[in-house]
């Protein structure tokens, strides 16, 4: 396979082909959707983080006007089907029975206890209110530490522990590094920090809705619409927990709007929404409201970090060793346990040094479970790095670029073995860094923060440093395997040529806001050299796109984008041999430039893939042997991962009398590698950026002590709005992967990755001559003030 | 629930007579959140939006007599010179949208302590027209607000309009939010330089059951500053302001902030607001 060479469409900012209708609304969100028969569904939660369940009593609400049924997880338990977890990340994990209606039991405030089913939404929803359930409250269990103290009281009360997993990496032990024990003793410097990654909600701009098409007698079908991003995961687990045939299952994921990792989820409510369609043998939809989606659907991150560094004194690491305990919430998500162990391998940054131990432990607690959110691992990872980096520069008293140009891997030693195991195939960390200090104006933000400290000026200036890097294109199947994660990292993709010259194009990866539909028509026209008008792009639905996993983890391009490289080659391939048929030639002697096969030497009689169409839909005259279709199909699976990079910077105001903190600049420059649109790259990066800052500044899931979600809307969940974010200065480097063939990266998480330590590090470089050396997340006004005033008290 | 739309005034009133517990709707900024969360379900709504006498606004020498109708944007688009107060709290109000729908008299009649327009009518002494079958009268500000969420309207008063006076010298208004707009404020503060008066009006909000004002800072900072000279503000003076008003507040801790962070912010901002408005008095 060869890389791409001559192109026109790859490298062009072109608008979306599909942001007239997304932007509008007038397209195919499932709650737009309405099926033939269609009923309504509300669902009863739990008021309580734990209790037993007594009793149900549904009978008043199954009486009540424009009800059809009302039932609860007893009624159902035989044919309801559990949910599963796919990444059992260790021999001797715990892992809990998740119901998607609980029967005897809830765990968390919001966990579905019973349902109605109406005519229309208002009367289910008003039903609910006629269903009696007598609850005894069992004790919560919401802090991980506490949680994993003897004597704790349990959330599964039959596995006898609050202990998910215990899951190790050591670089000894993988023979990719040194024992960290080993360096302990040698080190002249020791920095022990923890870092505390606060709880978020993934905040997807739809919320999550799905339509269940119950099967219409014996031998009939189901079709499922889903606001997910996993329409393929979705089939494969609802026929293996529920023993409904796969073929009889179809699902369709319409146009889906945001995920961020929170629909990477097979969920209750699809589940709920199955056995309520089934129990009713008509069509039933279930959308939820904003509120439900915060307590109901996955969240994020909730993650303490205990870090030990060990560095020599000119700052030259030595060793890392790092302890998680990571909050599992009450049941086990898709991907729940391994989301630690997508950062495990991310901890050592950019940096070379010899050692590296990491140990994470997940913790079962009475909350909404965690699961993957926009980075999934790889925020916790860099964060905590690029923060203890920080503190190694201010110990050794260098400016902290510095303590990092000491310490990262240079661009002349790409591929680079890792002691975490990895190989980085290419990067180029001094490029980016050195164009990120220029559009800065590093060295002038540094005189003036020198002026302000003399000044004592209230408004003290911190400057934020954050170089990233970040493993995308998941993944290589063999290695999920070996990390025990139940499925493959492959994709699909499929190229038809149609009889005038138009194609469509199938793709295994469902997009749910990423712009697949044109970056593949890009990718297509250059491929088969047809106008990107000619390319349409077809997904998300289990009957067209019949085999793909879907779109998470910055994976859709770095891995279905090459599977749409290699069909497109194959058509092409194809095309070659026709071509040479009707052009009277060897297919050795054609060649195929600017959209046309031409006979080496005779420019001037040419067929393109269309005329070539044409005379397969025909098939007057096909070469012998050649089946008249002009389709494909590929599948890639990845050798290796992609390491997108970049630097961050940003200068932070912070007022010391109010703690009120205001970002002046803030400057990226990225390699993700080949861009194939800049314009959806840019938007990939303000928007990772925007959710970086956010975690830094402004969001926060925060329960109360009887375990209810306090911040369970958006007037208390504050994610920033336009006036809270500054402008954003993006620019980029190049340096292509070598790890597949379109040189491509991955854009997704990396804005996201990278803005949120860059923007603590530089709250606490304003705040360091105070002697302040964190400031918990979201550094709120209070929180800075608070982290002040223990310092100076 | 039944939803009464009224087309003029007195049959507002009637309506509000004959059915005390309707709850009186303008903009629905704050009353339709209530409602499409279920912490409320009013047995009637009684919907202002059709009433002409309620949308204007007119101005005797005086005071200005904004109609309950008028939105926060026509405040800032339309007042802004002459309620400068007004206008910044208006401009912190929510996003576009909603400062398109609600109005003054819908913060009243919510009498949120986090309101944001009530410090700045404390500061002014505005005060409200309220109006019923029985007749009308004017509540001053700093009787209105009695309680959490509670004001002073007797059961069958309507909001006809909000009378706030025009104060010749400076205002100013600022907050601390968990945000910077979209978000209930922390903590506010607004105050006003009465300045043939010598004298200095405040208004607290989000840091006790009501807004407030804080009367002993007033009395202070009103004596203390240098009206005749326009010297700058003599050292000490904009702290004890600060502490003043922090003294006045009572606070609570909750998920947007704690009562010790409220107390010393809104010392802050007094001590900030009090240098900005005396500023601003001396170069004029």
């Amino acid at each position: 396979m060869t890389a791409v060479a001559e192109n026109t469409e790859v490298g062009r900012a072109r608008l979306r082909k599909e942001d007239a209708r997304l932007l509008t609304g007038r397209t195919r969100w499932t709650d737009n959707i309405a099926v033939p028969g269609m009923l309504h569904m509300a669902i009863l939660r739990s008021p309580h983080a734990h209790a037993r369940i007594n009793s149900v009593d549904v009978s008043a609400a199954a009486a009540a006007p424009n009800v059809v049924a009302a039932f609860c997880g007893k009624d159902v338990a035989e044919t309801q089907g559990v949910l599963a977890c796919a990444w059992p990340v260790t021999e001797d994990i715990v892992m809990p029975t998740y119901l998607p209606l609980a029967v005897t039991e809830v765990r968390h405030v919001g966990e579905p206890v019973a349902v109605v089913v109406a005519r229309d939404r208002a009367s289910a929803v008003d039903a609910l209110q006629l269903i009696e359930v007598d609850y005894d409250p069992l004790p919560v269990v919401l802090d991980i530490e506490a949680a994993l103290a003897e004597g704790s009281p349990l959330v599964h009360e039959d596995k006898g522990t609050n202990k998910c997993y215990t899951w190790v990496f050591d670089s000894a032990a993988a023979g990719s590094g040194g024992d960290v024990a080993g360096v302990v003793a040698d080190a002249e410097i020791t920095i022990k920090r923890r870092y505390v990654q606060q709880r978020l909600i993934p905040s997807f701009m739809e919320p999550r809705s799905v339509i269940v098409e119950p099967a219409a007698g014996e031998g009939g079908s189901w079709t499922v619409y889903s606001a997910t991003q996993i329409p393929h995961i979705l089939r494969f687990l609802l026929a293996a927990t529920t023993g409904t045939p796969e073929h009889k299952i179809r699902v369709i994921a319409p146009d889906v709007g945001g995920g961020f990792g929170g629909k990477l989820a097979v969920t209750p409510e699809e589940w709920i929404a199955f056995a309520a369609a089934n129990r009713v043998g008509r069509p039933v939809k279930y959308t939820e409201t904003r509120s439900e989606a915060m307590v109901s659907a996955h969240h994020g991150r909730d993650v303490i970090q205990d870090l030990t560094l060990y560095a020599k004194r000119d700052g030259t690491v030595t060793g890392l060793d790092v302890k998680l305990l990571a909050n599992m919430g009450a049941y086990l998500g898709i991907v729940t346990p391994g989301v630690p162990l997508l950062g495990a391998f991310m901890y050592n940054g950019i940096y070379k040094f010899p050692a590296y131990r990491f140990e994470c432990t997940g913790v079962f607690t009475t909350t909404t479970k965690t699961d993957a959110y926009r980075g999934a691992g790889r925020p916790e990872a860099t964060y905590a790095i690029e923060r203890i980096m920080d503190e190694l520069a201010a110990e050794v008293g260098i400016d902290p670029m510095e303590v990092r140009r000491r310490n990262w891997i240079r661009h002349e030693e790409f591929p680079f073995g890792t002691v975490a195991g990895l190989t980085y195939d290419s990067g180029n960390y001094e490029a980016a860094t050195d164009k990120a200090m220029q559009l800065l104006g590093y060295d002038e933000l540094r005189a003036e923060q020198a002026a302000r400290r003399e000044s004592n000026d209230p408004k003290q200036l911190g400057i934020g440093i954050s170089t990233y890097t970040e493993m995308c294109g998941l993944a290589p199947s063999r290695v999920l395997g070996a990390l025990r994660y139940g499925a493959g990292g492959w994709e699909s993709a499929s190229v038809r040529v149609l009889p005038t010259g138009k194609v469509e194009v199938v793709t295994g990866s469902s997009p749910h806001g990423q712009g697949h539909v044109t970056s593949w028509s890009q990718i297509v026209a250059d491929q088969l050299g047809v106008p990107f008008d000619d390319v349409e792009v077809l997904h998300g639905d289990t009957r067209t796109s019949h085999k793909g996993l879907d779109t998470y983890g910055s994976r859709s391009l770095a891995v279905g984008g090459i599977a749409l490289v290699m069909a497109s080659q194959k058509v092409r391939e194809k095309a070659r041999v026709i071509a040479a048929h009707m052009l009277e030639c060897s297919p050795d002697d054609v060649e195929f430039a600017d959209g046309a096969f031409r006979v080496k030497g005779s420019p001037e009689a040419s067929k393109t893939i269309a005329d070539c169409a044409l005379a397969v839909f025909a098939a007057h005259n096909l070469p012998d042997g050649v089946e008249p279709t002009l389709d494909s199909e590929a599948t890639f699976d990845p050798e290796g991962f992609s390491f997108p990079h970049g630097t961050h910077l940003c200068a932070i105001e912070v007022d010391t009398e109010t703690g009120e903190v205001a970002i002046r600049q803030y400057v990226c420059v990225d390699d993700v590698g080949r861009v194939v649109n800049p314009l959806i790259v840019e938007g990939q990066v303000h928007g990772g950026v925007a959710q970086g800052i956010a975690q830094a500044l402004y969001e926060e899931a925060v329960y109360d002590a009887e375990g209810n979600l306090l911040t369970s809307s958006f007037a208390d969940y504050t994610l920033p709005s336009s006036a809270d974010l500054p402008d954003i200065v993006s620019d980029r480097t190049e340096t292509p992967a070598t790890s597949n063939p379109l040189g491509v990266k991955g854009v997704g998480e990396a804005g996201t990755i990278a803005a949120t330590p860059a923007v603590v590090n530089a709250i606490v470089d304003a705040l360091r001559p105070f002697g302040v050396i964190d400031v918990q997340m979201p550094c709120t006004p209070e929180r800075v003030w608070r982290a002040l005033k223990e310092v100076i008290a | 629930m039944d939803f009464l739309r009224p087309q003029t005034w007195p049959e507002a009133l009637a309506r509000k007579a004959e059915r005390p517990a309707a709850v009186p709707i303008a903009g629905g900024t704050d009353v339709m959140v209530e409602v499409n969360f279920d912490r409320r379900r009013p047995e009637a709504l009684l919907d202002l939006t059709r009433i002409p006498e309620l949308t204007g606004w007119e101005r005797d020498e005086r005071a200005i007599r904004i109609g309950a109708n008028v939105t926060y944007t026509r405040v800032i688009e339309e007042l802004g010179a002459e309620l400068p107060g007004l206008a910044m709290a208006s401009r912190t109000v929510g996003s576009p949208q909603i400062r398109n729908r609600g109005t003054i008299a819908g913060n009243l009649g919510a009498a949120s302590p986090a309101g944001d327009a009530h410090p700045i009518l404390l500061a002014l002494g505005a005060s409200v027209e309220a109006e019923s079958v029985r007749g009308t009268r004017l509540i001053p500000a700093v009787e209105f607000y009695v309680g959490v969420k509670r004001h002073s309207l007797a059961p069958d008063e309507l909001i006809r309009a909000v009378h706030v006076p025009l104060s010749p010298g400076p205002q100013q208004f600022s907050k601390i939010g968990t945000r910077n707009a979209m978000v209930i404020a922390v903590c506010s503060f607004a105050l006003a330089l009465d300045v043939p008066a010598r004298r200095v009006g405040t208004g607290i909000g989000s840091a006790a059951p009501t807004p407030r004002r804080a009367v002993a800072a007033e009395d202070y900072v009103s004596g203390a500053l240098p009206w005749e000279s326009r010297d700058p503000i003599p050292d000490g003076v904009g702290a004890r302001f600060g502490e003043l008003v922090a003294q006045t507040a009572s606070p609570i801790d909750d998920v947007r902030g704690s009562a010790a962070y409220r107390r010393h912010a809104l010392a802050v901002l007094a001590r900030r607001n009090l240098a900005w408005a005396w500023k601003e008095y001396q170069c004029a």
